[in-house]
């Protein structure tokens, strides 16, 4: 007999959980009040609610890195690297974040020349003593450092020469690498990647405490795009976990209705939360997504939210004049003409009725309470790579594709994932504008299940890749 | 004569996408460039076209390239200089002014850069009324100024000069220039006598990307109808509201092409509109029929907010309104036609004069 495994999804009132067997079905579920704080807690707590002591496996959905950010608490002090001189000096690192953010993350900030270009023969030589010597300068302030290279995401060489410069002069601190976090878009990644390393004690201290916590089980988190990690993945890029309570509930919808293509609204007790799952993942948020007052590149769902409860005389459930306002949420979220199914999921699910104005498939499905949980056991282990093609040159491209798609299956296994398992699971090309048409963006997905054993916990100590 | 600050770049911007028709890549980073050079070196100087001397030298500065790659390897701020200095050493005479050479996008903002850079006084016109994707696509071309000289300027602080026998070949020589430069560069070129503006360029056009701007804002901020608001200053009309229900894209003989599907909401409930987009919006059809085509200003707005929509940026469930709006009457010539008109765009349908309700 295979051991059972758990998913948890840990939210600020409430920790949901199910226990599920080889096949996935649900053995039991429970839901547990949250530990306020204290996530390790939360989910130990809820684990024993399951009655279930040896299980193989655990994926939890975390939420406190957004809530880090947002009270502005135990984030690491960063100091901000961007390769990118002579270029990009038009517009510093950090414009236009808020003032209390920066005071409390702000460590240095330094241009320094190099990065690539669309064309890998267009990189600029990476300075390295004016690495070495913002390295110096931030020595006294800097908890980690977050390394921006121009062109990163399609070459990441010279962000992982910076950081070990980096490492050379400052010893082991955390180092965190746009490469690893975010699309083209300079000035939102670097964003994303002064986040995740401002989150580096946060996830550092969470990932020891569940290691310890859940030891024999192979233990992954939940991450923004709907798929999981491992420990030591999230304690390298505490940013990815961000967004992954949304993603995670989405994915549960799915998971439970059979359906790859819906509408989800999760329904908590102040706030409705709709998204939209196409192929079996959420939708992501092309542009525009903001954290803590700065706009960045994770890739997380794109949500609609609706406040509810708010009306005198029904506290908790949602008005008519509410009700009305998700169908119009649902109904901007439908994909196109064909209408999609409402998943409803959530505590509060029930509040939300079959005969919901002009959506015409609404499901409830059974479990829905726990979707979150559902969808972090549910879920595979995530990786993804992006190149810019230049198609004139056939041989080229069909080599090139292959490199994309081996990166992607790379960059799973990195995250976690059983790399005997892996699949592609999306290919996505959009011809840059202004250009004669030559130039394609390629964007790959790439998932597989997770690998079956406990990858070796973190040290206190992160490395590159 | 009168001043850009950084407190009017926000309505700029939003007026200059409006009037980028989808496409000229989104005014946001140029705005960052512009309010960076302005808290640098001081406000910008404006000049409407009769306050400009007849010789003056009068030099549009613009971006050229591919809008992904400006938004990751932003410029350093010295690249339009360098691309001035370069043209300004073949011509044998400094620039006395800066214009922009389109108002529709990022190249609204880049001027106002290079003029708070250099010190130049910016006019307030363009070559354009709008954003078109090719050089030789300027009201200079239909009165026979050459767009040569051309110089363009990278990051690594290479310069080229162009110097063409006909305006379309020095689109075709800088394209490919740019894309061995890095697929993103600065232009100087087109150069205008003072005494040619009035030919030359659409009159007060960045006075009408603020307005634009401070219409929609204003409107929404009174809860009246922002698109309603950018319409009567465009003096367009109104073709269809409603919702993206389709999005097709493909690269077709070196082009990205691509239409929307649109289905009417509330009074337009059961009426369709078909766009045909490339970089711009370029072709809008109405229940079957062509109601509004290239030159003429096919903009599409956020119904709720009225803010622009870029073609690359179309996608399912938006809620848009799509309204028309005439170009400046010379595009509508023949010549200005087999310039910018829906044929050479390769659609096979004449230019439709726009139906003013």
């Amino acid at each position: 007999m295979s051991r059972p495994r758990a998913g948890l999804d840990v939210g600020p009132t409430n920790t949901d959980a199910v226990l599920v067997d080889a096949a996935g079905h649900v053995l039991t579920a429970a839901k547990v009040s949250s530990v306020p704080g204290d996530p390790v807690a939360s989910v130990t707590a809820a684990l024993d609610a399951l009655g279930a002591p040896d299980v193989a496996q655990v994926a939890i959905g975390l939420r406190g890195a957004a809530s880090a950010i947002a009270r502005r608490s135990g984030l690491c002090r960063v100091a901000v690297l961007r390769i990118g001189g002579p270029a990009t000096r038009a517009v510093r690192p950090l414009f236009g974040w808020p003032a209390d953010l920066l005071a409390a993350v702000h460590a240095g900030t330094a241009i320094v020349d190099g990065g690539g270009g669309l064309d890998p023969e267009d990189r600029s030589p990476l300075d390295r003593d004016a690495v070495a010597r913002f390295a110096g300068q931030v020595a006294e302030r800097a908890e980690a450092v977050a390394v921006t290279g121009v062109f990163a995401p399609l070459d990441g060489d010279q962000e992982r020469e910076a950081a070990e410069i980096v490492r050379a002069e400052l010893g082991p601190l955390p180092v965190s690498l746009s490469a690893d976090l975010g699309t083209l878009g300079l000035l939102e990644r670097e964003n994303t990647t002064v986040l995740d390393a401002a989150l580096s004690r946060h996830a550092r201290d969470t990932v020891a405490r569940l290691s310890t916590a859940l030891p024999g089980a192979a233990v992954f988190v939940t991450r923004g795009d709907g798929t999981l990690m491992s420990l030591e993945h999230l304690a390298r890029h505490p940013g990815l976990s961000l967004g992954s309570g949304p993603a995670s509930a989405l994915r549960g919808a799915g998971l439970l209705t059979g359906l790859t293509h819906a509408v989800v609204a999760d329904v908590g007790a102040s706030r409705i939360r709709v998204g939209a799952l196409a192929d079996g993942f959420p939708e992501e948020a092309a542009h525009g997504a903001e954290i803590g007052g700065v706009p960045v590149a994770f890739r997380m769902p794109d949500l609609i939210q609706v406040p509810i409860g708010a009306a005198p005389g029904s506290p908790g459930s949602p008005a008519p004049a509410e009700l009305a306002e998700l169908a119009e949420a649902v109904d901007r979220l439908q994909p196109a003409a064909d209408r999609l199914p409402l998943v409803v999921v959530g505590g509060g699910a029930a509040a939300v009725p079959d005969g919901l104005s002009g959506v015409g498939d609404v499901r409830h499905p059974p479990h829905g309470r726990v979707a979150g949980a559902i969808g972090a056991i549910g879920s595979p282990v995530g990786g993804q790579a992006e190149r810019i093609v230049r198609l004139d040159d056939r041989s080229r491209d069909a080599g090139a594709l292959d490199e994309i798609l081996e990166e992607a299956r790379a960059s799973a296994v990195r995250a976690g994932a059983d790399p005997r398992a892996i699949e592609i699971v999306e290919t996505h090309r959009a011809p840059l504008a202004y250009l004669p048409g030559s130039f394609v963006r390629v964007r790959v997905r790439a998932a597989g299940p997770p690998a079956p054993l406990a990858p070796p916990p973190p040290k206190g100590l992160r490395n590159d890749r | 004569m009168r001043e850009i600050g950084i407190e009017q770049l926000d309505d700029i911007a939003r007026g200059a996408g409006i009037l980028g028709t989808g496409g000229g890549g989104d005014p946001y980073i140029g705005k960052l460039l512009a309010r960076e050079a302005i808290r640098r070196h001081g406000p910008v100087t404006v000049a409407d076209i009769d306050e400009v001397p007849a010789d003056a030298t009068v030099v549009p500065v613009s971006a050229m390239g591919a809008p992904t790659v400006l938004l990751e390897k932003l410029p350093s701020g010295a690249e339009e200089l360098t691309a001035l200095r370069a043209l300004e050493a073949v011509l044998g005479r400094p620039a006395t002014h800066i214009v922009p050479i389109e108002i529709g996008g990022v190249n609204s903002m880049i001027p106002i850069a290079a003029a708070a850079e250099s010190g130049l006084p910016l006019v307030d016109g363009d070559a354009m009324g709008r954003a078109f994707p090719e050089a030789q696509m300027v009201l200079p071309t239909l009165i026979g100024v050459s767009t040569t000289p051309m110089a363009l300027a990278d990051d690594k602080g290479n310069t080229l000069v162009v110097d063409a026998v006909s305006n379309l070949w020095s689109e075709r020589i800088a394209r490919s220039a740019c894309v061995e430069m890095g697929c993103q560069v600065s232009c100087a070129d087109t150069v205008l006598r003072g005494d040619q503006l009035r030919d030359g360029l659409v009159p007060a056009t960045l006075t009408l990307a603020e307005d634009l701007g401070r219409a929609v804002r204003l409107a929404r901020h009174e809860h009246a109808d922002p698109v309603a608001a950018a319409r009567d200053l465009l003096g367009g009309t109104r073709l269809l509201t409603g919702k993206v229900i389709d999005v097709e894209r493909r690269t077709s003989g070196g082009f990205a092409r691509g239409q929307a599907s649109l289905e009417g909401l509330g009074a337009d409930a059961g009426r369709t509109l078909r766009l045909n987009f490339q970089n711009e919006h370029l072709l809008a059809t109405r229940d079957g029929e062509v109601v509004a085509t290239t030159p003429d200003l096919i903009c599409v707005l956020d119904t709720e907010t009225g803010e622009p929509v870029t073609t690359e940026n179309m996608r399912y469930g938006l809620r848009v309104t799509v309204i028309a709006a005439p170009c400046d009457p010379r595009w509508t010539t023949p010549a200005g036609l087999a310039l910018a008109g829906p044929r050479y765009f390769g659609y096979d349908c004449d230019h439709v004069p726009l139906t003013l309700a």
